[in-house]
């Protein structure tokens, strides 16, 4: 007698415990489920891209100030830039801002030498240049080309020469600007790419060379100076590409950590159900047991 | 019966646990220990004169999601797709983009997961803005870049110019899988693309 009352309460104890093993495991493997999902990423504002540049010869060196638009506190300033200084591109969000050029050390409160608005839109990148002689100093606010001809490479001048009011510049024999004025901007020559001399002839000495190397998928801007001992060239690398653009998406995954959708969860979840089932039968059928003793 | 009960239970919990892994996207607090930020002389984003080419990459390290790997190069397929490292553990440059630290964009990639478990990118889509990005190159400088954006996009409409287009600085582009994964063809739907740019 004994030895069955012992049986039938172990049972019930077990009986119990699997009844509550049952609902919680129920619990946990809802909670599996409601978690598996994709991952969503969040997006930013698109970005475009502004650089600074000085050059008109016979100005002092300035401090360029950024602004929001509206803002009367600068986000950014460069100091001390003196001519023939252009500085590297700076992504900005996509949007609307001031450019003011004051006397290098002069107050931020003082009044702007110079100031222009530029408007930023998405993938579009922007030189904003002082140019001209000083006294008839301007922003100039110029839009720059980003993309070549497969292949290809795309440049252009800025005559930034007070001494020589006119150049011809050419690249391996191809003319990219005839009598390109001070202060003004070519448009941009398709040019095969390769290794050459940059020509610039004008009234007057012998023309000035400068080897330069232009590589497929890059834009450059080349800039015509006063240099300490004449004219200069400087070739700027505006933006490069990739040389073959890959097509389409890229193959970068197996499966073997993707979550199964809910058909796959389904038998566990019944198999789980069943068990709590079973339990909860085993339980209540214990209850039935006519109890003997205590 | 109460036996048998427990046992399917049992099995019905442990089935579940095996094949739901852990899920992209989520960042694990303090489960994972970061990796320490590699050292070595930092490079300056690239003048806009000066067109000295510079290093190869070697190796990538973002010691935020614990990624550390050699850098395999890769060009295109046949059908001019990007190519994919060959092993899941490593990830690998695009010879045919930029330098990392040159202007344009650097592209790299690499597998989110294998057939059996994650892959060296499992935890790129986990990346957010601001987060730094380690470049070793070949003669030993490091190029350090800071997360601006982290996008996922169906490959069906895969934004070539956004993610392979010329820059005028210099950028990089990590790209792995994500999104939903189609048993039927064995393939990820989407492409999780991971924006940065040099950091100055």
């Amino acid at each position: 007698m004994k030895t069955m009352r012992e049986t039938r309460r172990k049972l019930r104890m077990v009986a119990a415990s699997a009844m509550c093993l049952g609902i919680a495991l129920t619990g946990t493997a809802l909670a599996g489920s409601v978690l598996a999902g994709n991952a969503s990423a969040s997006p930013t504002s698109n970005d475009g891209w502004i650089r600074l540049a000085h050059l008109s010869p016979n100005t002092p060196a300035v401090d360029v100030y950024l602004y929001a638009f509206g803002n009367s506190d600068a986000f950014q300033v460069l100091k001390h830039v003196s001519y023939g200084t252009v500085s590297a591109y700076e992504p900005l969000a996509a949007g609307d801002y001031s450019v003011a050029m004051r006397g290098a050390g002069a107050a931020a409160s003082s009044p702007a030498v110079l100031s222009a608005d530029v408007d930023i839109q998405a993938g579009h990148a922007y030189t904003v240049a002082g140019m001209g002689p000083e006294s008839g100093l301007r922003l100039a606010v110029l839009d720059d080309q980003l993309t070549t001809p497969p292949g290809q490479a795309l440049v252009r001048v800025i005559q930034a020469s007070l001494k020589q009011n006119m150049v011809n510049v050419s690249f391996a024999g191809q003319t990219l600007a005839n009598g390109l004025k001070f202060g003004s901007v070519s448009s941009y020559a398709t040019v095969s790419p390769g290794a050459g001399d940059v020509t610039v002839s004008y009234s007057g000495d012998a023309p000035v060379t400068d080897s330069v190397s232009l590589a497929a998928d890059t834009v450059h801007t080349l800039v015509v100076l006063d240099g300490t001992n004449g004219l200069e060239v400087v070739d700027l690398v505006d933006a490069a590409g990739n040389s073959a653009v890959p097509t389409g998406g890229v193959a970068t995954g197996f499966g073997g950590t993707a979550p199964h959708g809910p058909p796959s969860a389904v038998p566990w979840l019944v198999m789980m159900a069943a068990g709590g089932v079973l339990a909860a039968s085993a339980g209540l059928w214990l209850r039935r047991l006519p109890r003997l003793g205590t | 019966m109460a036996a048998a009960g427990i046992v399917a239970a049992g099995i019905g919990v442990a089935g579940l646990l095996l094949t739901h892994h852990g899920t992209p996207g989520e960042r694990p607090t303090g489960l994972v220990a970061a990796l320490p930020v590699p050292t070595g002389t930092i490079a300056a984003p690239p003048e806009p004169s000066v067109t000295r080419q510079v290093a190869e990459p070697v190796s990538l390290t973002i010691p935020v999601i614990a990624v550390r790997t050699q850098l395999v190069h890769l060009g295109l397929t046949a059908t001019g797709a990007l190519q994919v490292p060959p092993t899941t553990a490593v990830a690998g440059w695009y010879t045919g983009s930029s330098r990392p630290g040159a202007i344009g964009p650097a592209i790299i990639d690499g597998h989110i997961d294998s057939y059996q478990g994650p892959g060296i990118f499992f935890r790129l889509v986990e990346l957010r803005p601001g987060d730094r990005v380690y470049i070793r190159r070949a003669d030993g400088t490091l190029v350090v870049f800071r997360v601006v954006k982290v996008q996922t996009y169906l490959k069906d409409h895969f934004p070539t110019e956004a993610v392979y287009g010329p820059t005028p600085d210099a950028e990089l582009r990590l790209i792995t899988c994500g999104g939903a994964f189609d048993s039927a063809t064995g393939h990820y739907l989407s492409n999780v693309v991971v924006y940065a740019i040099q950091a100055t």
